[in-house]
């Protein structure tokens, strides 16, 4: 048999042997709307074009088809929002599904039962209203003779085909079995094994994976530049990615497919793509000033008696500003979808939330009518209102049409976070007015909502849409206050957007009641009567008034007219605060959902501006509730969410647009500060239902806020109400206690710019001598047979001890084949060929012209070498070493690469001016063993004085680069952007490098009490895997000789001094929080042997950030480590956000030492360092 | 990330099975196991082990399969949400959240399992506040924590007659 899930409504039609309750389809489109199909088996479908956003509706619509046709719950099947067979009843929004859009399902459903009693009753020849037919399970029974007729059997070899009547008589509630009762979710048992299939997790056959690049004016959607901005994308830049299918452009749309997703996802950062600048959005920090400025059309919403009179003669004037920031929908699941393009139509499977207006966009965009759109609805990660999900269908219907091929798309974490349509924010300001006895008496509300209806991103980076501001009546949910004052005006002013947005739980209604109950509160506390009874006296909705009483009656309420009743201990206050809200949403005058009150119980620590919400109370009357555990779990999702958005949630700008691009810098609660929660339901079973999905979250941050006051006595008006926004206001107050960040100092004239302007002046002397050395004839390629197996293998140690390979081969490239590139202060220099390629490489020098090259720097032709190639160690090797490394060398195979010229700045380009320079500080000589030291030592030193080669990156070099030595050599130097840190007892952290830290480092690639080997380091460590165990110990004796006799600064510091509380109010901290604590703070038993601790880590401890913040951009990647790696944060945190995180692991993990300075720079400065890439071996 | 640039044969052992995959072994566990094995448990949700949607075990300790390489797996035994229980016969963890009612979208429940999974062996008396705070880096947006913590604690309470499983 057909599964009805997968026919269109013309399919559902033809079908024999079924039930089918429908209307005919709205003019200009085709087929029909199901509502309720039975078959012959009694299995029951409901139709219903809204979806389950993950609130467990599909639930309750099916609790309310089974109820009214009399069968079980599980004989129920709800197909929720695909175009091709669900009515269209508008997007998911306003809590409307229960309320509205299961009005025509429940009628649809008595309406089938109806005529299926009636066959029954001409079957069994008795009337149909005689009350003899009872129906239990889909079995119709005779009361008189107990025969039975099961639905199945009424419609076999029929085709029962009933038009939707609406009027259809419905079931008194009264006589309700299964709606009004809990039910378990039909979904979790699926969701919980994994059995459920998401949008994220189709597959079709033959299906690609896509991956989209946004542009950089992030979150943006209107403007000139918007579509306009691509200059061009350089498909080269992801050829050597080995499956991908095509890289597509149109406007600034730019997708990559591919065979595989690591392939897609890979691309995303390779690609190449070029864009013109973005003009500045200007700042949203200060949001209040940007949302007056933004053009707006006054739209008075009521007017009654006259506010300008009562105010102007009212004693207590109190005239409020509130603000809201803008927030995000944050689903936890970045949006994907799957598009199947074929003879010019599309199937797309999305998580919409708006399935029959995203059939329609996808028409416009891909110039099809909607007919040949087939939206197959999916579950996906909770969205709370618009998030990207219509984005990606839109992106992979143009990806499949492109390739021919069903393509899923999948958006990064970065891109939803940055692209989704943001909750708007919203400035609301009040002028309002109490009578001498203290009685409100004027109202006149202010509201400014920036619009909200964000299309498909598609249509707008393609062209297809012109990305001009539209301005939407979105601003007027819940604008009129619900206390009832003799004068009062409301005034929403519709504006065009500012940055994307959509509606987010609550949308407009929940700013606005934020300063409803704010101003009611304050008005109450001036009139010095308690806060609930105040609203009573102005609350004139009985359902209302009883959602108060039984709210505060069982948070336990105590009457009171002042703050600070509730006392506190130590630093931290107790407080409680109240606010109720009737959500009334869509145009204007909209309708009422479920009535909510909040009672929340805070603490306010007062020296660290932290808010606990320890409790929250939540009242609520939803008329009939059709799934009552259903409800409680709605109203707990709904506090938990809005009590994060109001303590924590708010979106960061950057003059080019949206600046969050991950959870540290957009933190929502986690599991530890969940509130308990207590749900008073007041019941109303004999009234019709009202939504739930959004109207607990109304009260949330007025109740907050004014339990904050409660505990403090400072009013809050701006969430989210962080600690530092709390010190700040506590401290205005003339409370609490804060330290100020220290100043930022002033940077230093760059070393390099010195040294390069002393190097200029010390060419004239050079150019004076006219130094040459003599070419050493070509040789035949040597046989490499005549070397010993043993001699080869032994260079082959040595040339891992000496790196060989990491400076010789490019990344990605043929090993030992040169090529790779070294920017000098003087230029950049590129490695050379040492395969034994006669033409390319040192195929054709003989032993002594190897060995003159390591030890005197002059090539075989006679060029001097430039001292990036440390001959100046090099020249300690024993005779014997540089014989094996030279067999070694001409053992392996010839490759042939022609060196690549370098690039340097007169005079450094002329090479026999290194004959002056080997003068100056090259010293010659093979190493000599120290009698006095133990033979392990003396290895070790000359391992790394020699071809272990330390000095050349963690010795510093003077003007002309070379190397020094004395009490400078192995002193901390720099490389490739890196710093390496010294290794003669004076590098940074708080302990000690031993012999065995040393081993463990050298070995593993990390030591637990200093740090892991990244950057440049990391390809060291991976050479050094060859080089025997005992060479490996004798370089750490050697080096931990030097920590023996050094007095480091802060190397007594107490670990313990990690944690200061005092900067945990930061984004910094924030940050670290959401990105960095994961592994970073992870608890002993979570057992990660890999992670260092941050209060030893070297990088943290240094005295440049360079390390630390070149680590956060480029991750951490060993091949030593068989845990998690730490990921690149490069496209995840801003410059900003970087130099959040630097000065708050400084300030916490190295309090001892100076704070790192100039940190934004820094991160600037960085993040132009290229990325390590290792070598592979 | 870096691409498939030189895939290699390796070996797996996930939910007590064998198997043998192409991949770059620098490629994320996450996407061999969704895209190579077609497992839907493991969820990704950030790529940067933020959310702890995508965690699995390894050798019983869990990781988040979006940060390990694939590469360094090794001999080591992986389980997935899937190797627990199914719809038919759910695991008693899996159980437990079906009781309590644990999830809204569901997106983040493999996470919430598979970081509670380890936690109950370790400590199968766990009180609501050791649970919440095991559970700090696993992200909800739905507000399901109440639930989920409530879930943890039943399947605790009866741990003594699954853990030996």
């Amino acid at each position: 048999m057909s599964e009805p899930a997968k026919l269109d409504g013309t399919a559902l039609m033809a079908l024999p042997d079924s039930l089918l309750v429908y209307r005919p389809a709205p003019a200009g489109t085709a087929g029909i709307e199901p509502f309720v199909l039975l078959e012959e088996s009694g299995r029951v479908y409901g139709f219903n074009g809204h979806v389950d956003l993950g609130t467990g509706v599909r639930t309750a619509l099916a609790q309310i088809v089974a109820e009214e046709l009399d069968v079980t719950l599980d004989r129920v099947t709800m197909i929720l929002g695909d175009t091709a067979r669900t009515p269209d009843q508008g997007p998911t929004i306003a809590s409307e599904t229960i309320q509205t859009s299961a009005v025509p399902l429940r009628a649809a459903a008595a309406q089938a039962r109806g005529h299926l009693l009636a066959i029954a009753a001409l079957r069994l020849g008795v009337g149909a209203d005689s009350g003899r037919l009872t129906v239990e399970d889909g079995v119709i029974c005779s009361g008189g003779d107990g025969r039975r007729l099961a639905y199945g059997e009424l419609v076999r070899g029929r085709r029962e085909r009933l038009i939707l009547d609406v009027a259809t008589p419905v079931k008194a509630p009264a006589s309700y079995r299964l709606v009004g009762t809990s039910v378990p979710r039909v979904d979790l048992p699926a969701k919980v094994t994994g059995e459920l299939i998401y949008v994220h997790d189709v597959r079709l056959p033959g299906m690609l994976h896509g991956r989209v690049v946004r542009p950089p004016y992030a979150g943006i959607d209107t403007g000139e530049f918007v579509g306009t901005s691509l200059i061009r994308v350089d498909r080269d830049s992801v050829a050597h990615l080995r499956s991908i299918v095509q890289v597509v452009s149109i406007g600034d749309f730019v997708g990559i497919v591919a065979e595989r997703e690591e392939d897609a996802a890979a691309a995303v950062s390779a690609l190449r793509v070029e864009w013109k600048a973005v003009p500045s959005l200007g700042s949203l920090d200060d949001l209040a000033t940007a949302l007056r400025a933004n053009p707006s059309q006054p739209r008075r919403l009521q007017d009654k008696g006259d506010v300008e009179r009562a105010f102007a003669s009212a004693p207590t004037k109190m005239a409020r500003t509130y603000l809201w920031p803008y927030q995000m929908h944050a689903s936890i699941g970045p949006s994907c979808a799957v598009a199947d393009w074929s003879d010019s139509a599309v199937r797309i499977w999305s998580g919409t939330q708006n399935p029959h207006l995203l059939r329609s966009d996808l028409a416009l965009l891909l110039d099809i009518p909607p007919v040949r759109v087939d939206v197959i609805r999916m579950e996906a990660s909770g969205c709370y209102g618009r998030n990207c999900a219509d984005d990606v269908a839109a992106d992979a219907a143009l990806l499949s049409r492109a390739v021919g091929r069903p393509v899923r798309v999948q958006l990064t974490r970065e891109q939803e976070h940055l692209w989704e349509p943001k909750g708007a924010a919203q400035l609301m300001e009040v002028k309002g007015a109490l009578d001498e006895g203290g009685g409100a008496v004027s109202y006149d509300f202010h509201t400014r909502y920036p619009s909200n209806g964000a299309r498909a991103l598609a249509l707008l980076l393609t062209g297809k849409v012109q990305p001009t501001p539209e301005v939407w009546q979105m601003g007027d949910r819940t604008s009129v206050s619900p206390y009832d004052l003799p004068n009062m005006r409301v005034t929403v002013h519709d504006m065009p957007p500012i940055v994307r947005a959509s509606w987010l739980r609550g949308v407009s209604a929940l700013p606005n009641t934020f300063a409803h109950e704010s101003w009611i509160d304050e008005a109450a506390a001036m009139a010095g009567v308690d806060p609930v009874e105040y609203r009573l006296r102005y609350l004139h909705d009985s359902r209302g008034v009883a959602v108060i009483e039984a709210t505060a009656e069982r948070s336990g309420w105590k009457t009171h007219t002042v703050p600070g009743s509730l006392g506190g201990e130590g630093d931290v206050r107790c407080g409680k605060g109240f606010a109720y809200a009737l959500y009334v949403h869509s145009k204007f005058p909209g309708s009422g959902a479920a009535w909510a009150a909040w009672v929340a119980d805070v603490t306010v620590n007062v020296r660290t501006g932290a808010v606990n919400v320890r409790k929250v109370t939540v009242g609520h009357d939803a008329g009939l509730v059709i799934n009552p555990d259903g409800l409680r779990h709605q109203i707990h999702g709904n506090v938990i969410q809005s009590t994060s958005r109001a303590l924590k949630e708010q979106v960061r700008f950057e003059p080019t647009g949206v600046a969050v691009a991950e959870w540290g810098g957009y933190p929502i609660m986690g599991f530890p500060e969940v509130p308990e929660i207590e749900v008073v339901l007041v019941p109303r079973p004999q009234e019709p239902p009202r939504g739930v999905g959004e109207s607990a979250s109304v009260p949330s941050a007025a109740a907050i806020a004014n339990a904050i006051y409660d505990a403090t006595g400072v009013r809050f008006r701006e969430p989210p109400f962080t600690p530092e926004k709390i010190l700040a206001g506590l401290q205005a107050a003339g409370g609490g206690a804060a330290a100020a960040l220290p100043a930022q100092g002033r940077t230093h004239k760059s070393f390099w710019a010195w040294l390069l302007a002393l190097g200029a002046g010390a060419t004239a002397l050079l150019l004076a001598m006219r130094p040459w050395r003599a070419a050493i004839p070509p040789i035949p390629r040597p046989n490499p047979s005549v070397y010993s197996a043993a001699t080869i293998e032994r260079g082959r140690t040595l040339a891992a001890l000496g790196d060989c390979a990491v400076c010789h081969t490019t990344p990605g490239g043929e090993r030992n084949a040169g090529g790779r590139r070294f920017e000098t202060p003087f230029g950049t220099v590129y490695s050379t060929n040492i395969t034994p390629d006669v033409q390319t490489g040192i195929g054709g020098w003989s032993y002594p012209a190897f060995a003159r090259a390591m030890r005197a720097g002059v090539g075989r032709d006679g060029r001097y070498l430039y001292p990036v190639f440390p001959y100046t160690d090099f020249s300690k090797a024993s005779d014997a070493d540089l014989q094996a490394l030279y067999a070694y060398l001409m053992s392996v195979r010839p490759v042939h690469a022609a060196p690549r010229p370098n690039q340097l700045a007169f005079p450094f380009s002329l090479r026999p001016l290194m004959a002056v320079w080997n003068l100056l500080f090259h010293r010659p000589g093979e190493f000599h063993d120290d009698p006095r030291r133990s033979n392990e030592w003396n290895r070790g030193a000359y391992l790394v004085e020699s071809l272990g080669h330390c000095a050349a990156c963690h010795s510093p070099r003077n003007f002309l680069g070379a190397e020094e030595a004395g009490s400078r050599y192995l002193a901390g130097g720099r490389v490739d952007g890196w710093d390496a840190p010294a290794l003669n007892g004076t590098g940074p952290g708080p302990l000690p490098w031993t012999a065995q830290e040393f081993y463990d480092y050298l070995r593993e690639g990390r030591s637990l009490r200093h740090g892991a080997a990244g950057g440049p380091m990391a390809a060291v460590v991976q050479e050094l895997r060859l080089v025997p165990e005992s060479d490996i110990r004798a370089m750490a004796a050697y080096l931990a000789s030097f920590a023996a006799s050094a007095e480091s600064p802060g190397r007594a510091a107490p670990l313990a001094s990690q944690g200061a509380q005092g900067i945990a109010a930061s984004a910094g901290a924030r940050l670290y929080e959401g990105a960095c604590a994961v592994c970073h703070d992870a608890p002993a038993e979570a057992d990660r042997p890999d992670t260092v601790p941050l209060a030893v880590s070297s990088t943290v401890h240094a005295a440049r950030p360079d390390n630390f913040i070149l680590t956060v951009l480029d991750g951490f990647d060993s091949a030593h480590t068989d845990s998690e790696v730490m990921p690149p944060f490069r496209s995840s945190l801003s410059n900003t956000q970087l130099a959040e995180l630097a000065a708050y692991s400084r300030g916490r993990f190295a309090p001892e030492a100076a704070p790192w300075k100039n940190l934004k720079k820094a991160a600037a400065r960085l993040r132009l360092v290229p990325s390590v890439e290792r070598t592979t071996p | 990330m870096r691409g498939s640039a030189q895939p290699v044969a390796i070996k797996l052992r996930v939910n007590g099975v064998a198997h043998v995959v192409s991949v770059d072994p620098q490629v994320p566990l996450l996407y061999v196991l969704r895209n190579d094995l077609s497992l839907n448990g493991p969820k990704y949700g950030c790529g940067l082990g933020q959310c702890g949607a995508c965690t699995v075990l390894l050798d019983g300790r869990a990781v988040r399969s979006c940060c390990l390489k694939t590469g360094s797996v090794g001999e080591r035994s992986v389980l997935t949400l899937e190797g627990l229980g199914t719809r038919a016969i759910p695991h008693a963890l899996q159980a437990a959240f079906i009781a309590e009612q644990a999830g809204q979208c569901g997106y983040c429940i493999n996470g919430m399992i598979m970081t509670a999974l380890p936690l109950l062996l370790r400590n199968p008396g766990v009180d609501a506040a050791g649970i919440a705070a095991a559970l700090r880096h696993n992200l909800c947006r739905c507000g399901a924590h109440v639930e989920i913590v409530r879930a943890i604690a039943r399947a605790a309470t009866g741990a003594a007659n699954w853990l030996h499983v």
